[in-house]
């Protein structure tokens, strides 16, 4: 019997490491929620991070000489909407101490910029350079000027991973601004799409995309898109709407981190979303 | 022997550093070359099917770690790139193998194979549609890594012709 196994082991020595290494892979995949592998990942792209910065100082010389253009023109279009706004929010502030609300949307950005990517077509994650000393926690929202990007799913002191609506694991509550529609926007390989609108809703092509009411982990009316397409059914009752992202998800360089601190109950909860 | 596995790993750092800083820059619709593989490939098709399967394995776990991906995708993915690479190696053939055609057509094999596992594991089954996985994520960086490989078999066709 030894001798046997001695003898499958020599002459299929190869077939025995392949089976066994995938084994090993395939273990360690499904224990991709355990403490013990998210503090291994968070130890190793934490440091990595460090070197990925340095490589990526020099590039970045060429990024924002790229965007600067984009962000002048972008200036002068705020500080036209910011002189329309300020006659509005000085009434506004009247209204609310007189029925004595709270400001509610008084929400800090951190900026920060992208020092890697992983360019694949399922998993959009990318890694920038601000972690918890700067005080951001795992579920802040990233955001850029134009609209939503993903959310931080891990933090180091300097640095933090943010997972892209590009990646298949992100779904986010989401609402068609004109119609009060909500639903689910998910990545699907390819596209955006929010699945199982009613087929009886008058979605239009060119309808805002923005996030949801319902949802604690993004804050609501934060501009995700808009409806590019939509499904034709000839029978059922449900379709799916592809959206395309204001931001230009891949090639953004600076984002900005939205400090804000979900209940944690309800936070607790909407983080199983995330999870595969 | 040692040496054999701990240089891999070294050239591994600085591929590494492009593959997540510079090689986004040339991604076409969110594909782009894997330098990873053709590090595989280049050293399984010199030290053997049994070295490859294993280097696949430890530089698979090494950059799921650093890129922040799923742990255990490009580790089972590369383990079959560096099982499939072994394939064609030859210790009669060794520089030929590198130095020529033969070194961008298993590049490019493990490459469509390599990155189709990789991201047939990281979807949910519900999102899966075989054809545009078998041309989007698996032909295409395929190809486009091959080309990434191109240098390689220059450099070393000229050192072999010199």
């Amino acid at each position: 019997m030894i001798n046997f196994f001695r003898r499958i082991l020599t002459e299929f020595k190869e077939y025995v490491l392949f089976v066994s290494l995938s084994i090993i892979s395939f273990f360690i995949l499904s224990l991709n929620e355990k403490p013990a592998i998210k503090k291994l990942r968070t130890f190793a792209f934490g440091n990595f991070a460090l070197v990925n910065q340095v490589a990526n100082y020099p590039l970045s010389i060429f990024k924002y000489d790229y965007s600067l253009r984009e962000l002048e023109k972008e200036n002068a279009k705020l500080m036209l909407e910011v002189n329309r706004l300020r006659k509005l929010s000085v009434e506004n502030e009247n209204l609310r101490s007189m029925l004595q609300f709270r400001d509610t949307c008084n929400f800090p950005l951190i900026s920060a910029d992208v020092i890697s990517k992983l360019v694949n077509k399922m998993q959009g994650n990318f890694v920038i350079n601000r972690g918890s000393n700067e005080g951001i926690t795992i579920g802040m929202p990233v955001l850029n000027s134009k609209g939503l990007i993903g959310i931080v799913i891990d933090t180091t002191k300097d640095f933090s991973l943010v997972r892209t609506l590009y990646n298949v694991n992100l779904n986010v509550a989401v609402r068609i601004e004109r119609l009060n529609i909500d639903g689910v926007l998910s990545w699907d390989g390819n596209k955006l799409i929010i699945k199982n609108i009613p087929s009886t809703y008058d979605v239009r092509i060119g309808d805002r995309v923005v996030t949801s009411d319902f949802s604690t982990i993004f804050p609501p009316k934060i501009s995700i898109g808009i409806i590019s397409e939509r499904e034709q059914v000839p029978v059922g009752l449900l379709h799916n709407l592809t959206v395309k992202p204001f931001a230009d998800i891949n090639t953004v360089d600076n984002v900005f981190v939205l400090k804000i601190v979900p209940s944690k109950q309800i936070n607790h909860l909407e983080m199983n979303l995330l999870k595969k | 022997m040692l040496w054999n596995f701990v240089k891999p790993i070294l050239i591994f750092i600085p591929l590494a550093v492009i593959q997540l800083v510079v090689l986004p820059l040339f991604s076409i619709d969110g594909i782009s070359p894997n330098l990873i593989v053709i590090l595989i490939c280049y050293f399984t098709l010199k030290f053997g099917q049994m070295y490859g399967t294993f280097l696949g394995f430890v530089l698979g776990l090494l950059l799921d770690l650093i890129s922040g991906g799923l742990i255990g995708s490009f580790m089972f993915s590369f383990t079959v790139t560096g099982f499939l690479a072994g394939y064609f190696f030859n210790e009669n053939k060794i520089e030929i193998n590198v130095a020529t055609y033969v070194f961008l057509i298993v590049v490019s094999l493990c490459g469509i194979v390599s990155s189709f596992l990789y991201t047939l594991i990281s979807s949910p089954y519900d999102r899966l549609n075989i054809l545009s996985l078998i041309l989007e994520a698996g032909i295409l960086p395929g190809l486009y890594t091959a080309f990434f490989a191109l240098p390689i078999v220059i450099f070393s066709s000229k050192r072999e012709l010199g």
